[in-house]
């Protein structure tokens, strides 16, 4: 005879396994979405354009470093009058250093530094596995589309919604939403590049805001390469010395 | 000359646009003669324009303009600031200069050394600074308690670049792989003497010394300074940084003073004591969905004067003008009354909002100093426009309120215009 109680646990342990895996299967998707987008240690140029609704533009050129999956470091190299401005993230905790100012300020995710669409959080990107818990919410033939779900509040944005390439697992485009659901921004991850040593990624990142009409931002990654850093140059007190990288 | 290594990349060959106007290809400052040579020029010239509105009623006034009683009220002031900055830096060692020239006329310029330093990278987690440099402690953005080797700073314009310390310090950074403790930072700092014979030599006793602990503990910055000294008053405070949410960051500062010189007026005379206390400070910056920024701090300042004492103050200034003795209260005021923040408790408030109406390139900001003493207050706008890429004017009004006897109150001028414009090299 067939025991309800013992049923029951029974039904739940199955249920409780397939959510498990199939969270397992979500998170090392993620992982190797993350890998594919970003190496694990590496320094870049990156020129970021902000483009306003009359047609005018402002260009940044930034030194990039990064380390693991939460540690990023970044050198304004151009225009003169931003030049010598650092900044620094681990993990949530973001600073900028002014060199005017000569000590850094924490900065949070939502600011942006340089204006325009982009976000702290999102020029100064971690792994996207360090800051959300994702699922599957659909996968064809093509590519995957994920939930992306913030493990904190302090995390930039609540929800992102990811397409990725089921072939390549490259990211083509993001959705960026509020806790209440809006629409912020939406991210299109464009030219793919061979960029030597392995990496193979997208060269454009766009993004447009809703909330911003007219606006679009523009960031071009060029010479990206694998480097090995120590963990002391993702500090505060390398911030003013971060040039002598180059 | 600077020539730049162009990085072509996939298109660039044919240097096709994108269908979307832009173009992949960049430029990057990279290794080039000079950086081979490790010299970077950089800086700004900063032209400003000054209107006042004079407050003749006012002690300190009449004091600084004597005699002078047929003068308007209506004042201006046209100053040329020339910031020019060298740096020579390889991976190991480099040499740091920043200079300061300020220019009102042929026969009225200077020219100052803020900045002239070495620095040896012993490795990319020890250092070692020697020379003239600025250091910068404390969390606050328009006070520092806590910053016992800053410049001074001028809570009206706390970005503006000051002259350092001459100075030799060693830093040394550890990094940990802990969830709690990410990151040690220990500087030492050694400071020779104010105090010279033959304005060349100096007891060696008298040499200061300071030292700052920071550590990122659970996502927290927090440092542990201290400064000791035979001359100067010894001091030991925390400042401490976070942030709570996604947009807003908390910070505060406190410092615990020993033998600090207060100085004040008794019956007409310099009084100065020896004075225990603290100061501390508390601040925050919060960012709205309209990317207005708002910076909010309170500052009490623990050897400040109080009401009556500032009152007293203010007394002898009138005192010297009535006697037609300024000299006397003049030195008195330009050697212990200086600064900013004479009393000993401040609010200050400041509002920045990008680009509001989609006015793009503008930038108004507003803020106020508000002694919270004697209720009277700073309030200015600043009005910034950035048309071009390394270029800014500002128009930047100031209203200075009080009653008579009141910190604000008693300053020379009630109002004063400034327009500014700002080229980057």
């Amino acid at each position: 005879m067939i025991h309800p109680k013992r049923s029951l646990v029974g039904l739940l342990i199955i249920t409780f396994a397939v959510a498990n895996s199939f969270a397992e299967d979500a998170n090392e998707l993620l992982k190797k979405i993350d890998e594919k987008l970003t190496p694990e240690s590496y320094e870049a140029y990156r020129k970021l354009i902000n483009e306003e609704p009359d047609g005018s533009e402002k260009e940044f050129i930034f030194y990039t470093v990064k380390k693991g999956r939460d540690k990023v470091a970044m050198l304004y190299l151009s225009p003169a009058s931003e030049k010598g401005r650092a900044t620094l993230r681990l993990g949530e905790n973001m600073w900028l250093y002014i060199p005017n100012v000569g000590k850094p300020i924490r900065i949070t995710s939502m600011q942006s530094i340089t204006g325009g669409i982009f976000n702290n959080a999102d020029i100064m990107r971690v792994d996207y596995s360090a800051e959300y818990d994702p699922t599957i919410l659909e996968q064809n033939d093509t590519e995957y589309v994920l939930e992306l779900k913030a493990k904190s509040k302090s995390v930039a944005y609540d929800k992102l919604k990811m397409w990725a390439t089921r072939k390549t697992l490259l990211v083509t485009k993001i959705e960026c939403y509020s806790a209440s659901g809006m629409l912020i921004k939406t991210l299109e991850f464009k030219e793919v590049k061979d960029f030597g040593g392995g990496v193979v990624r997208p060269s454009v990142v766009e993004t447009h805001s809703p909330l911003n009409k007219g606006y679009r931002s523009i960031m071009i990654f060029a010479k990206m390469e694998l480097r090995k850093f120590p963990d002391e140059v993702f500090t505060l007190n390398y911030l003013p010395k971060l040039g002598d990288l180059r | 000359m600077r020539l730049l290594l162009i990085i072509t990349m996939a298109l660039a060959s044919c240097g096709i646009l994108f269908a979307e106007d832009y173009s992949i290809d960049f430029e990057i400052p990279e290794e080039d003669e000079e950086k081979e040579k490790g010299l970077e020029w950089s800086g700004y010239l900063d032209s400003r324009y000054f209107v006042f509105h004079t407050d003749q009623s006012s002690p300190l006034y009449q004091l600084q303009f004597f005699g002078k009683d047929d003068l308007s009220k209506h004042w201006s002031q046209y100053k040329l600031e020339l910031y020019l900055d060298a740096d020579y830096q390889t991976r190991d060692m480099g040499f740091h200069l920043k200079t300061y020239s300020a220019y009102y006329n042929d026969s009225d310029s200077g020219f100052d050394l803020f900045e002239a330093y070495g620095n040896v990278n012993l490795s990319l987690s020890s250092f070692i600074q020697a020379g003239k440099r600025r250091y910068n402690w404390g969390k606050g953005y328009a006070f520092n308690p806590v910053g016992y080797v800053n410049s001074y700073k001028d809570p009206e314009n706390p970005e503006l670049a000051q002259a350092g310390l001459l100075s030799m310090s060693f830093e040394k950074i550890k990094s940990l792989d802990s969830r709690v403790l990410k990151t040690v930072t220990l500087t030492a700092i050694i400071i020779p003497p104010d105090e010279v014979l033959n304005k060349r030599y100096a007891e060696i006793k008298d040499t200061d010394l300071a030292a700052k602990l920071y550590l990122l503990l659970l996502d927290i910055d927090f440092d542990i300074m201290s400064y000791y000294s035979r001359i100067n008053p010894s001091r030991i405070g925390f400042d401490f940084a976070t942030n709570i949410r996604e947009n807003i960051e908390i910070h505060g500062e406190l410092s615990h003073f020993r033998d600090e010189s207060k100085n004040a007026i008794v019956e007409s005379e310099l009084a100065t004591t020896k004075e225990n206390g603290y100061s501390y400070l508390m601040g925050l910056r919060y960012l709205n969905q309209w990317r207005t920024t708002v910076i909010a701090e309170y500052y009490h300042n623990g050897i400040g004067l109080n009401e009556a004492e500032y009152g007293g103050y203010i007394d002898f200034a009138q005192s010297g003008v009535e006697n037609s003795n300024p000299e006397k209260v003049l030195n008195y005021s330009r050697t212990y009354f200086r600064g900013a923040n004479l009393m000993r408790d401040y609010f200050y408030l400041k509002i920045t909002q990008p680009e509001p109406f989609n006015w793009l390139y503008f930038t108004p900001s507003m803020f106020t100093i508000y002694n919270l003493n004697d209720n009277s207050l700073l309030l200015a706008v600043s009005l910034s426009y950035k048309p071009f890429t390394n270029f800014e004017v500002m128009l930047w009004p100031t209203f200075i309120m009080g009653d008579e006897g009141t910190e604000f109150g008693s300053r020379q001028f009630d109002q004063r215009y400034e327009l500014r414009m700002k080229v980057y090299y």
